[in-house]
């Protein structure tokens, strides 16, 4: 196989915007193709244009955007696709477009990942989110993936004496980050007191799904976040020097939540990172940096576990010592994470992919990890049912 | 939804929902069985941020094993407060309305 770097990175502001979802995706792909030095048109030499989004058809009433994406950008005739895969959709697309160009079909390769949740309604958006459920064990029932969630974090508490006040740190840290983040959706600092004590609790910071409460989870958003892939053969024409990619890992688990084994353990996680490892040829203890899909504040607490960087049921006590904030021993989610960053879904993926990508090329400003060599993101879908892990290295 | 377990005819093992394979031994015929009875409650919550087409304050959820060792997710209507490994009943009732069509799904009780 043809090894691949990313030579291009795009970013919009996470958030709420009136934009509409085609106008996310084109400003994403227009700042990625603008970092690599490309002019669109015929002559960019992209074979293909993949979008990942989950409810472009089904919310946004745009279907098969990859092709309205294409014509926009003045790319045809090059190939164009587009990716569905839950949360997960995001890393997919970099995965699919890394296939493209390792096995020789294509050399060059735009990865739009986009989301818009708002506008319907956080209840529609509930509804939608939970369509990814077991149509019949799950959904029918009213579930959604914050209900597995808090009844996931109440068997961690209980097993490995995780603390409300442990995820309201991971809260805390993430906030801070996105404070030098500028595309990051949420640019406000919050403390532990606030988050978990005083007469204004239950206003403040209000139950969602008991135990969990509003600033254990991410909020909801709106964005769009770009990649251009190249064979690291090809990467010279462009401007700035590619980052390499390392390794892919991609593993699944039940759908029906209620169907695994041992309830407390994100395996496909695991099986993900330990996958991307062994193509990279590296390990846990060689990354300097991490993206974890922290959708809910407890999953970057196991999630950091799963991957390798701590013991089984201590990733709280890390978070303790503060060995994953920035300056620490593996600091995870530099960029705010999708706490602080924002979680447009179809977007996530790739949004940490650029982070990584930041980091490593030392553009990160104040959130840099100095002397990053390496890094993990992690794209959790569904509950923990289908998971891509991706490991950038400096080329 | 049928509230049945599917005993796979090749291995005996039981599951819930239906599957096309058994992820115990590869079977793909299967005898429904009646999933009722007394249950242990494995994990719960209380949820208050419902998707659209719920109009209630909040509703509770559990997942429940019961006692053949099938696992399942369901709703609870209790008196008392939810705790890990209490003992439940499983019953049937209307657990959501889609498109004007009521679902029957598992409740879950005190006996």
């Amino acid at each position: 196989m043809r090894e691949v770097g990313i030579v291009g990175v795009g970013h919009t502001k996470f958030g709420k915007t009136d934009q509409d979802f085609l106008t996310m995706l084109g400003e994403a792909a227009l700042l990625c193709l603008d970092d690599a030095g490309v002019a669109p048109g015929p002559g960019a030499g992209i074979d293909q244009v993949l979008v990942a989004s989950v409810g472009g058809g089904m919310v946004n009433r745009i279907s098969a955007s990859a092709s309205a994406l294409v014509d926009t950008l003045h790319l045809c005739p090059a190939m164009a696709e587009c990716v569905e895969n839950g949360p997960a959709s995001g890393a997919s697309a970099v995965k699919l477009g890394y296939m493209a160009i390792a096995s020789g079909m294509c050399d060059c390769v735009l990865v739009v990942g986009g989301e818009k949740m708002n506008g319907k309604g956080g209840a529609a958006a509930t509804d939608f989110v939970s369509t990814m459920l077991h149509p019949e064990a799950e959904y029918a029932y009213g579930l959604t993936l914050t209900a597995f969630v808090a009844m996931f974090t109440r068997l961690i508490m209980e097993k490995y004496g995780v603390t409300a006040e442990d995820m309201a740190r991971v809260a805390v840290k993430n906030h801070e980050n996105a404070m030098h983040n500028p595309d990051a959706q949420l640019h406000k600092r919050v403390t532990l007191e606030e988050l978990t004590e005083g007469p204004d609790l239950e206003r403040k910071n209000p139950l969602v799904a008991d135990p969990l409460r509003r600033y254990d989870m991410c909020p909801m958003s709106d964005g769009a976040a770009a990649v251009l892939l190249c064979a690291m053969e090809r990467a010279e024409r462009f401007v700035k020097p590619p980052v390499r990619i390392a390794g892919i890992g991609q593993a699944t688990d039940t759908h029906v939540v209620a169907n695994r084994a041992v309830p407390t353990d994100l395996l496909a996680v695991r099986l993900a990172a330990q996958r991307a490892y062994a193509m990279a040829g590296l390990g846990p203890e060689d990354m300097d940096v991490a993206e974890l899909h922290d959708a809910f504040q407890i999953l970057e607490i196991v999630e950091s576990e799963e991957v390798g960087f701590f013991p089984r049921g201590e990733g709280h006590l890390a978070v303790r010592r503060g060995d994953t904030a920035l300056g620490g021993r593996i600091p995870i989610n530099p960029s705010g994470g999708l706490k602080a960053k924002g979680h447009p879904l179809g977007a996530t993926g790739v949004s940490q992919v650029v982070e990584i990508v930041r980091q490593l090329r030392r553009e990160a400003g104040v959130r840099q990890v100095e002397g990053a060599k390496a890094g993990l993101c992690v794209n959790f879908g569904g509950f923990g049912n289908n998971v891509v892990a991706t490991v950038l290295t400096r080329a | 939804m049928k509230l049945c377990a599917y005993r796979c005819k090749t291995c005996g093992k039981r599951t819930h929902p239906a599957r096309f394979v058994c992820d115990s031994c590869g079977g793909r015929e299967f005898v429904q069985e009646p999933l009722e009875g007394p249950v242990r409650l494995l994990t719960y919550t209380r949820v208050h941020n419902l998707p659209a087409g719920i109009n209630k304050p909040h509703l509770d959820f559990g997942i429940v094993e019961f006692e053949n060792g099938v696992r399942v997710s369901g709703q609870l209507e209790l008196h008392s407060p939810a705790a890990i490994g209490m003992k439940l009943e499983a019953s049937s009732g209307v657990v959501r309305v889609l498109q004007g069509e009521e679902i029957t799904g598992f409740i879950f009780r005190e006996p």
